[in-house]
């Protein structure tokens, strides 16, 4: 497949949209084109975080994507998305379908609301996932790593299968839930890495992914309370030669958000708890299960209509049990220090218009539990602590 | 005579805070095309937030709004539906970029509004004051707390 051929088209879909959607008389009636695209540049001082930016300005983070719906009536509409995004080693750019679903409402009155999605659909982890490609949606360049682990993106952003949702207006607030059984993809290497310990010859293949979330938002969405839940089942396809057997992973997580938004700040924290149980792998990947956790603290602030600023503090440990890292280096024989990672964070950004941002960022990080596999395939050669510097350009429509 | 004038006009503007009857800065408007004259603010807000689609006969809603950092609709936002703009942009941004839903149609100024709500079956919009001669419809919305009359 000729990338540079689907990335035109990406464009040139974004464009035609644009210019469509800038005069929305043109489009059939129920008929609306969205898009986005984003670019940044990034330096680290030590390590590489999405291409080769030890030392260097690397341009190798790229967001791109166009979506078109279709309300046919108000109980049904169709929507899809392709998604372009390069980011280092870890994502080359190849476009892909990031949604298709079908959004069916059962019922709607004034306090309650249900329906069903069917097709690929985005999942509701968290406060930020299903938008988190969207660099508008985001509060920083860099969702917190922690929760929102860029390497294990591919399986929890969206896949196949269907869900159910639903609103209701309760006295104490809106309370809204969806509840999904999906089948996505886990063969790519960064998720190989994570549960596997780097990329293999076989195949990791999920059997079912289970997801909720409830959220509740009272005093007309001031405040935002939600709770999510994980469960995925897989099993590995070993490969022609491969020291690994087949084996099957377990993994579970929960997430609790809680938002306040007042008309120029903005309060966000989250706490997550992940377990992974890998059994059966054979001599070269001992029977393992580790709890994780992690947690961020987050406040940002409108400084002046345009401009915000954004301080964070997130923090993941692979395992509760071994927050150092000392156990699982002696056993394994990586870095400690690449099982925890404390990320301090200040942001700016600046709104030229309605559709114009751009974003700067700077982080300070003692670990590298979060670091990309794919962008330092050497853990040895990885520093402990180490700056990331991040500018951003985004554009909507 | 004037302390008294002045307590008098205090005991009013204190009874109408006591019996939430406000007029706002802002006048909700639909198409002539709607049989109803009156909504609760949680119907309102759902429709405003494309969540709710349809009017109580089936006739589809049509939203139409001002750009976010227009002072009316910053007016609108806090006064008629308690939340602020970026908490409807972020309701419409979630909507669209995950195939859950659509935005709703941007206008450039008060007299675009008008004249779309006027055109537009099943439309919703919002305006400072409705004058004589034109052709929308001003529907009043009613919650626990406070109630609306658009005079």
């Amino acid at each position: 497949m000729n990338r540079t051929y689907i990335k035109i088209l990406v464009v040139a879909l974004a464009l035609a949209g644009h210019e469509m959607n800038a005069n929305a008389d043109s489009l059939p009636e129920g008929v609306q084109v969205h898009g986005f695209a984003s670019q940044a540049v990034i330096s680290t001082d030590h390590n590489n975080f999405f291409g080769n930016t030890e030392n260097k300005a690397s341009l190798d983070f790229t967001e791109l994507g166009a979506n078109i719906s279709w309300r046919l009536n108000p109980s049904l509409q169709l929507s899809a998305q392709a998604v372009s995004r390069r980011a280092g080693e870890t994502d080359n750019g190849s476009p892909r379908i990031d949604y298709a679903t079908a959004d069916y409402t059962i019922h709607a009155s004034e306090n309650t609301r249900f329906g069903l999605y069917l097709g690929k659909i985005k999942n509701p982890y968290g406060l930020y996932n299903e938008t988190r490609d969207v660099a508008f949606t985001r509060p920083s360049i860099l969702l917190p790593q922690s929760i929102y682990l860029d390497r294990i993106r591919n399986f929890v952003l969206s896949a196949p299968g269907m869900a159910v949702y639903g609103e209701s207006v309760l006295p104490i607030g809106n309370l809204s839930y969806q509840f999904g059984v999906t089948r996505p993809d886990t063969s790519d290497r960064e998720t190989e890495g994570t549960f596997l310990g780097k990329d293999r010859p076989g195949k990791l293949k999920s059997d079912a992914f289970y997801i909720g979330r409830i959220l509740l938002e009272p005093g007309n969405g001031h405040f935002k309370l939600a709770l999510t839940g994980v469960s995925m089942r897989a099993h590995y396809q070993p490969g022609a030669p491969d020291a690994l057997l087949a084996g099957n992973i377990h993994f579970d997580a929960w997430v609790l958000s809680g938002q306040y938004n007042a008309e120029n700040w903005v309060f966000t924290s989250e706490y997550a708890q992940n377990h992974i149980n890998a059994q059966n792998f054979g001599a070269f990947l001992l029977n393992r299960a580790a709890t994780g956790s992690s947690y961020y603290v987050q406040g940002t602030y409108r400084l002046t209509p345009r401009w915000s600023a954004l301080a964070r503090y997130d923090v993941t440990y692979r395992d509760n049990n071994d927050k150092d890292g000392q156990a699982f280096s002696a056993l394994i024989g990586v870095p400690a220090y690449s099982r925890f990672a404390k990320d301090l964070t200040a942001g700016l950004s600046y709104e030229l218009s309605n559709n114009w941002l751009l974003r700067g960022e700077f982080h300070h990080v003692d670990g590298t539990a979060w670091l990309p596999y794919s962008d330092n395939p050497n853990p040895a050669a990885t520093s402990r602590h180490w700056n990331m510097w991040l500018f951003q350009a985004a554009y909507r429509f | 005579m004037i302390r008294a004038a002045h307590t008098m006009a205090h005991a009013l503007l204190c009874s109408c805070l006591l019996f939430g009857v406000k007029t706002w800065a802002v006048t909700i408007i639909v198409n002539p095309s709607v049989t109803i004259s009156s909504a609760s603010q949680n119907a309102v807000r759902a429709m405003f937030a494309m969540k709710l689609l349809q009017w109580p006969d089936g006739q589809p809603v049509r939203v139409f709004v001002l750009p976010d950092d227009n002072p009316l609709h910053r007016t609108f936002c806090k006064e008629a539906l308690d939340i602020y703009p970026y908490q409807l942009r972020q309701t419409w941004d979630r909507q669209i970029y995950s195939g859950t839903g659509q935005a709703p149609t941007e206008v450039g100024s008060e007299e675009e509004m008008l004249k779309k709500v006027a055109s537009t079956p099943g439309a919703l919009g919002y305006v400072r004051k409705v004058k004589p001669g034109d052709r929308v419809r001003t529907l009043s919305v009613s919650n626990p707390v406070r109630t609306f009359s658009a005079e």
